[in-house]
């Protein structure tokens, strides 16, 4: 191999490397961040009111968004589903369909998307934004520590919200499904609440719909505050560190989605 | 303006914390410090007395602020001491360090004023935050620093409603909320129209003198500091390469202080980035 | 936003939030599950229960009361071992038979309890002794078959 080619190749080598260890550090630094939050949350929760502006801004926020989408969604959901099951005679199975879809999956995950693009991505913008314009180092000086005033209320808030968002958007799935299948198509009332009551069981589909959005509300929450306080405290940092919100979120709520399914969702065997 | 909370009896005192009455405010005593390879400060000495305004001046990118944060304890050392009234501040712990920082008063540059609330609740943040007062209490001790500096008018707008002047005004408001021992400025001469300049400097000045503290300015706004100050160093690549009072700064024969002081584009900060020989350079592609 | 709105959307946030959950709770899914403790275990042995899942459902009349909760191979007897739960409030005598049915054609597979008319009931851990395996389908068409061809063979050999 001519030098020149070695060269680019130990310099590609080089770089991978310190990638790989790059990311593997801040994975590091991000673990002693939730340690902290965690361990600064009393403080937080203490000044509850603090807390509660910041589910304000998180989830009520996201209402909209969250509840639109929701109707939308159960409302295709039904539309689909209904043209492929009346294939199999199977048309008033319909209410199950849609609300085990939306309970088990659709719900928590959707939610969880549109809860990091939406409030995920404000909370790292409002972050990173406070640390550019120096106002956290103000907080530090003024010996009051930023991460028990500014972060974890921030990351409670996240948390709080995601499953209430989460079964908010289930409801209206089912409801936009109702409206579809019921009103629109003309299948049963009786038979699509009916199926729909027998077929979903409280325990797993509904709680562990309500554990996965707990799951994601923590992670997205964490990424979010996470992103903001590690920013560049440039205009162009807090821009990529809020693009990183939203990517590295939606990557994690459907790597741990599927984690999750495997091991909630196993019951169909033996 | 009658000082609301006397030095002594800031009930904050712990043992954590050993003020000495009798030494200077600030001391740094050969001082180095480095971010990861690049040396920033190199063997800095200097002393602030008690009571006095000195002024910390030198080009872009010295170290100044790196002095302010080594003296607030956000930064450490990599060599030498720095000693507030006497008490190393490496050396404390969290709680210490909590101690020392509610006797501090900072106003960073563009005034660093909290956007999701009101001047008259970014004033009253350290009271809230460190003190028991009834709120009463806190809406005069607000309203008497807002009218120290002017404002007291502005008390409901919100940050983003304020000129850089007046913004500037409401983050002295706030530094001096709790009467501090100490008061550091970065920079509070950054971007102001001449009016607000003297308007900063006069209030430094009056405030200093008013409630007793100590002050240090960092800037490079030469020409008000000389007016207010009372005494200067000026620091270039890491080292103190001069100091005095303001008398003695604008008699100095020195070549950096002249440079400094006059404004000169050439001297022992040179014009040229480094760069290679002019001819060779421009004829390089010639053959 | 002052203080007192905030709060208020905040409190019609969460309450809305919990009528969702109560919502899915209550109207969308079906709350037998939730007292899983709330039954007595049965032990039923099959020599085939075909395509009976964990937690299908338990029927007796068509009704659901109550949910298979172990499905084991005995070692010995090479016969499958079912435990069902039953729902506290219904009691089943001694000589209860469990059949394996399918419901419809291509329907889910669940266990029937007929009860039978011994006064004494069955207890917590008890065995049913009377039971019918389930039907598949292969070994049906395979034993059709055989019929056909044995009918037919003999028919022939007249």
């Amino acid at each position: 191999m001519s030098s020149d080619a070695l060269a680019g190749v130990t310099h590609f080598l080089r770089r991978l490397g310190g990638a790989v260890t790059g990311s593997i550090s801040r994975l590091g630094f991000a673990s002693r961040f939730m340690l902290a939050i965690v361990w600064h949350s009393p403080q937080a929760l203490r000044r509850f009111q603090l807390t509660i502006r910041e589910v304000y801004f998180a989830g009520v926020l996201s209402l909209v968004i969250i509840l639109m989408s929701g109707l939308f969604v159960g409302m295709v959901l039904s539309l689909q589903g209904y043209e492929t099951l009346k294939r199999y005679g199977a048309d008033e199975q319909l209410g199950i369909l849609v609300a085990l879809s939306l309970v088990r999956e659709l719900g928590p995950v959707m939610a969880g998307l549109l809860f990091a693009s939406r409030a995920g991505s404000a909370i790292t913008a409002e972050i990173g934004l406070m640390k550019t314009t120096e106002q956290l180092a103000a907080m530090e000086m003024m010996a009051v520590d930023p991460l028990a005033r500014v972060i974890a209320p921030r990351f409670w808030g996240g948390v709080i919200s995601m499953p209430l968002l989460a079964a908010l958007f289930s409801a209206f799935g089912i409801f936009g499904g109702y409206l579809v299948g019921v009103r629109l198509i003309g299948i049963d009332d009786g038979a699509f609440w009916g199926q729909m009551k027998a077929g979903v069981d409280v325990w797993p589909d509904v709680t562990n719909g309500i554990i996965k959005s707990l799951v994601f509300g923590v992670a997205v929450s964490l990424i979010a505050v996470f992103e903001g306080y590690d920013a560049k405290p440039t205009a162009e940092g807090v821009s990529t560190a809020t693009t990183r919100t939203v990517v590295i979120s939606s990557l994690v709520i459907l790597a741990l989605d599927f984690v999750m399914t495997v091991f909630m969702f196993r019951g169909g065997g033996q | 303006m009658p000082a609301a909370f006397p030095a002594e009896s800031h009930h904050a005192l712990t043992d954590t914390c050993h003020l000495d009455p009798d030494a200077a405010a600030i001391e740094l005593v050969d001082v180095s410090f480095a971010y990861d390879r690049r040396p920033v400060l190199r063997g800095i000495t200097m002393t602030v007395p008690r009571g006095k305004i000195v002024a910390i001046m030198g080009g872009s990118g010295c170290g100044k602020t790196t002095i302010l944060r080594l003296i607030g304890g956000q930064l450490k050392p990599n060599a030498g001491k720095v000693l507030a009234a006497g008490q190393s501040v490496p050396d404390l712990d969290a709680d210490g360090l909590y101690a020392l920082r509610r006797r501090f008063g900072m106003l960073f540059q563009f005034g660093a004023l909290f956007t999701d609330m009101t001047v008259f609740e970014n004033i009253a943040f350290p009271m809230r935050e460190h003190t028991d007062l009834s709120e009463e209490l806190i809406r005069d001790l607000v309203l008497m620093k807002l009218h120290a500096v002017g404002l007291r008018g502005a008390a409901q707008l919100m940050p983003a409603e304020l000129s850089g002047g007046m913004a500037r005004r409401v983050a002295l408001a706030r530094a001096i909320a709790l009467d501090p021992m100490l008061v550091m400025y970065d920079e509070p001469f950054a971007g102001l129209d001449p009016i607000s300049l003297g308007v900063v400097g006069q209030l430094i000045r009056k405030l200093n003198d008013a409630l007793g503290t100590t002050s240090i300015v960092v800037t490079h706004d030469v020409y008000e500091s000389l007016k207010i100050v009372d005494y200067l160093y000026f620091v270039s690549e890491g080292r103190i390469v001069a100091e005095g009072t303001p008398d003695k700064v604008r008699a100095s024969t020195d070549r950096f202080v002249r440079q400094f002081v006059d404004g000169e584009s050439d001297g022992p900060v040179p014009f040229h980035y480094p760069a290679p020989d002019y001819r060779k350079d421009l004829f390089a592609d010639v053959q | 936003m002052n203080r007192s709105a905030i709060d208020l959307w905040v409190g019609i946030f969460v309450a809305v939030g919990f009528g969702a959950i109560l919502f899915m709770a209550l109207k969308v899914g079906n709350l037998l599950t939730l007292d899983r403790a709330a039954g007595y275990r049965i032990e039923a042995n099959f020599d085939n229960i075909g395509g009976l899942k964990l937690r299908a459902p338990v029927k007796a009349a068509g009704v659901v009361i109550g949910r298979v909760e172990a499905v084991r191979l005995n070692p010995k007897t090479y016969e499958a071992l079912v435990t069902l739960r039953v729902d506290n409030q219904y009691a089943f005598s001694k000589d209860t038979i469990a059949s394996i049915n399918t419901s419809g054609l291509l329907g889910e597979v669940y266990v029937a309890l007929d009860a039978g008319g011994d006064p004494v009931m069955l207890k917590d851990g008890e065995r049913i002794t009377k039971t019918q395996s389930a039907v598949v389908i292969e070994k049906l068409i395979s034993q059709f078959l055989f019929d056909k061809a044995a009918e037919g063979g003999g028919g022939n050999k007249k």
